[in-house]
């Protein structure tokens, strides 16, 4: 056995953070399992109750909300982040791979309250956007994209792009490039190769992507608030609204820990699938 | 008369060489990575391009394989400019360092690319697939993916998918350089038998020079972005042409000479505080003036210290090879003080010990500084 002397210091800092994420866990399975007692802060006694109210049709339709908001955004997200962490990592030009990376990467720079504010300035029906294209007389009307589905996907597109960037710029960056010459050599044009050898090689890097930015758009809170505007319900508006406007701790906790095992869930369902398609489909 | 004309045209293509590269050159960001260089090659022929990093050899198989465009020149296939056709229809197959074989699908469907990408019928596919790895004798490995290969298995896939389209040229890029010993010298002799069996223009790039000496019909050998000489083996190993390629094949002794006079072949040169009489292979000697005398260790032996026309030196260490003896010599006259002979396995000598290196009245040769 190696000896590894710095293990123990390496690893504290991720048992410190193991241990708060537990607790809280914990703390919210504990207040999921209390009554509700109306007027009170302060919860009742052990119950099942909050999981049966949960079990209602509203409360469904909120769950496939948040999950069409999701699959919707991890696509743009992908169909936009796949070819600019192409050109990204193919660009032969340093000034231009660079130019990529910022532009990509300033979403994270941003606060979520600015960026928010910033996307309602353009999405408003009198925004930037709106403005733009009765302009040029694209479109006679304004669209509608405040308080919309669209408008919320557009605005989280934005925040998951650079996550979805750099996960698929890694994945692309390790895939041989003498693989693509040698398909080159045989005969492959540049769409060929593409779809051959380049697409098939990064699908692990698309689901990476896909993933994170599934779970980033699943816990986003302030985005669908503020552009959906109570318009686009998802669970973690959800969560708020039952936790800080009627004060119903207890549901608000059930509700986020269901919302916790249906991500899960998702996230594992998808895996297993893209895993048989991997396994499958290159034969 | 047609006829008679499209047996004469093609009768002109089959002469042609398989490749002819005329005043081909690459620069990149400024650097020379290749030099205007002119070469053929033959049809059937194994040429080998040899040379140290950075020498530009694979920025001329690049070439050729159509990955890097030149800066100048022009470059021919079977008589046809191709300068600017893309790689994709070169009809050149290329055996990559690290195989690049595709993970992602198994081993009949690695070797089956090229002939998909060319529609190939499916049945025929098939067939010339299985053929090819029956070839590289890897019928049973069809299904299995690349990673679950050993490596020379590996390059044996790599060849059979580059053969299976029947290319024009074989590119071979290193392909020996990740296997072991024994391996390597397996592979080697088996790729010559494939390739002279079935007649495939081959360009080989290494940086070793007993592989390029043992394949070879015929050795480029460069360095600084340029050929230096192109020759068979022998006449690379025997006759080098300048300092570099003595030096690069094969071993050498250089020792610091003058050159005083030259008369054809012969040559007279003063070695340290002796004169010395040789017979180069050269048919050019450079000009009277410091030269570098070239031998092999095999045109030199022991003589008596303070013989005349021999070069003084001590022995540093003997080492036993079984078949002879190599002993390396401390020698003030030689390049980096040291020079090496090979001497018959009973011959005793001690470190320390004073001897003279005598030379054999052929197979030297002068070199002028700017050699």
């Amino acid at each position: 056995m190696t000896k590894r002397p710095f293990l123990g210091w390496f690893a504290s800092p991720s048992i410190l953070i193991a241990f708060g994420i537990t607790a809280s866990v914990l703390a919210i399975v504990q207040y999921s399992l209390r009554a509700h007692v109306p007027g009170s802060i302060d919860p009742g006694g052990f119950t099942l109750a909050n999981f049966a109210t949960l079990w209602h049709v509203a409360y469904g339709l909120v769950f496939l909300n948040s999950l069409l908001l999701c699959i919707w955004t991890a696509l743009f997200a992908l169909l936009i982040g796949y070819p600019l962490a192409y050109a990204m990592v193919r660009a032969r030009s340093l000034s231009l791979r660079s130019a990529i990376l910022l532009i990509s990467l300033t979403p994270l720079f941003l606060g979520e309250i600015v960026r928010t504010y910033s996307w309602m300035i353009v999405l408003g029906n009198r925004g930037f956007l709106n403005s733009v294209l009765l302009q040029t007389g694209l479109i006679e009307r304004p669209i509608n994209l405040m308080f919309t589905m669209s408008g919320v996907v557009i605005a989280l597109v934005h925040f998951t792009l650079p996550i979805v960037v750099v996960m698929l710029a890694a994945a692309l960056s390790h895939i041989d490039r003498n693989l693509e010459r040698a398909a080159t050599s045989l005969g492959a044009g540049r769409i060929r190769v593409f779809l051959t050898v380049t697409l098939p090689l990064s699908i692990p890097g698309v689901v990476a992507a896909t993933s994170t930015a599934f779970a980033w758009t699943f816990s986003a809170f302030a985005t669908p608030q503020m552009i959906g505007g109570g318009q686009v319900q998802t669970i973690s508006t959800m969560v708020y609204q039952v936790g800080f406007a009627s004060f119903n701790f207890p549901l608000a906790a059930s509700l986020s820990l269901m919302g916790l095992l249906f991500a899960v869930a998702v996230l594992a369902i998808f895996n297993t699938g893209m895993r048989q398609l991997e396994r499958h489909g290159a034969h | 008369m047609l006829i008679d004309t499209a047996q004469a045209s093609a009768q002109q293509t089959a002469d042609a060489p398989a490749v002819r590269v005329e005043g081909v050159s690459k620069s990149f960001a400024g650097s020379v990575a290749l030099e205007p260089i002119s070469m053929r090659i033959e049809r059937g022929e194994f040429l080998t391009l040899l040379g140290p990093s950075g020498c530009g050899k694979t920025t001329l198989l690049n070439l050729i394989a159509g990955f890097l465009e030149a800066d100048q020149g022009e470059l021919y296939i079977h008589d046809k400019p191709v300068t600017r056709v893309p790689p994709y229809q070169r009809e050149i197959g290329i055996v990559f360092q690290n195989y690049a074989l595709f993970p992602h699908m198994s081993v009949a469907r690695n070797v089956g690319y090229g002939l998909r990408t060319r529609g190939v019928p499916k049945a025929e596919a098939e067939r010339r697939v299985r053929e090819a790895l029956a070839l590289v004798k890897l019928e049973d490995f069809a299904d299995r993916r690349p990673r679950q290969l050993s490596g020379g298995q590996q390059q044996r896939v790599a060849l059979a998918r580059a053969l299976v389209i029947r290319p024009r040229v074989l590119l071979l890029d290193e392909p020996f350089s990740a296997l072991d010993r024994n391996l390597r010298a397996a592979m080697q002799v088996e790729l010559r038998e494939i390739q002279t069996s079935l007649g495939l223009t081959t360009v080989f790039v290494t940086h070793d020079q007993g592989e390029a000496l043992s394949m070879s019909d015929r050795i480029a050998v460069m360095s600084r972005a340029t050929i230096r000489q192109i020759g068979t083996p022998s006449e690379i190993y025997d006759h080098p042409q300048n300092h570099f390629v003595a030096s690069f094949v094969g071993d050498a002794n250089m020792f610091r000479a003058t050159l005083l006079e030259a008369e054809g072949s012969d040559a007279r040169l003063k070695l340290g505080e002796t004169e010395a009489r040789i017979t180069s292979f050269q048919t050019d000697l450079p000009a009277p003036g410091p030269v570098t005398l070239f031998v092999r260790p095999e045109h030199c032996h022991l003589a008596e210290p303070g013989t005349p026309g021999t070069i003084p030196a001590t022995v540093a260490l003997s080492v036993y090879q079984g078949s002879h003896t190599e002993l390396h010599v401390d020698c003030p006259l030689a390049e980096g003080g040291r020079a090496m002979l090979r001497v018959p396995s009973r011959t005793s000598v001690a470190p320390g010990e004073p001897l003279a290196i005598g030379l054999a009245e052929s197979g030297a040769a002068v070199f002028g500084a700017e050699d």
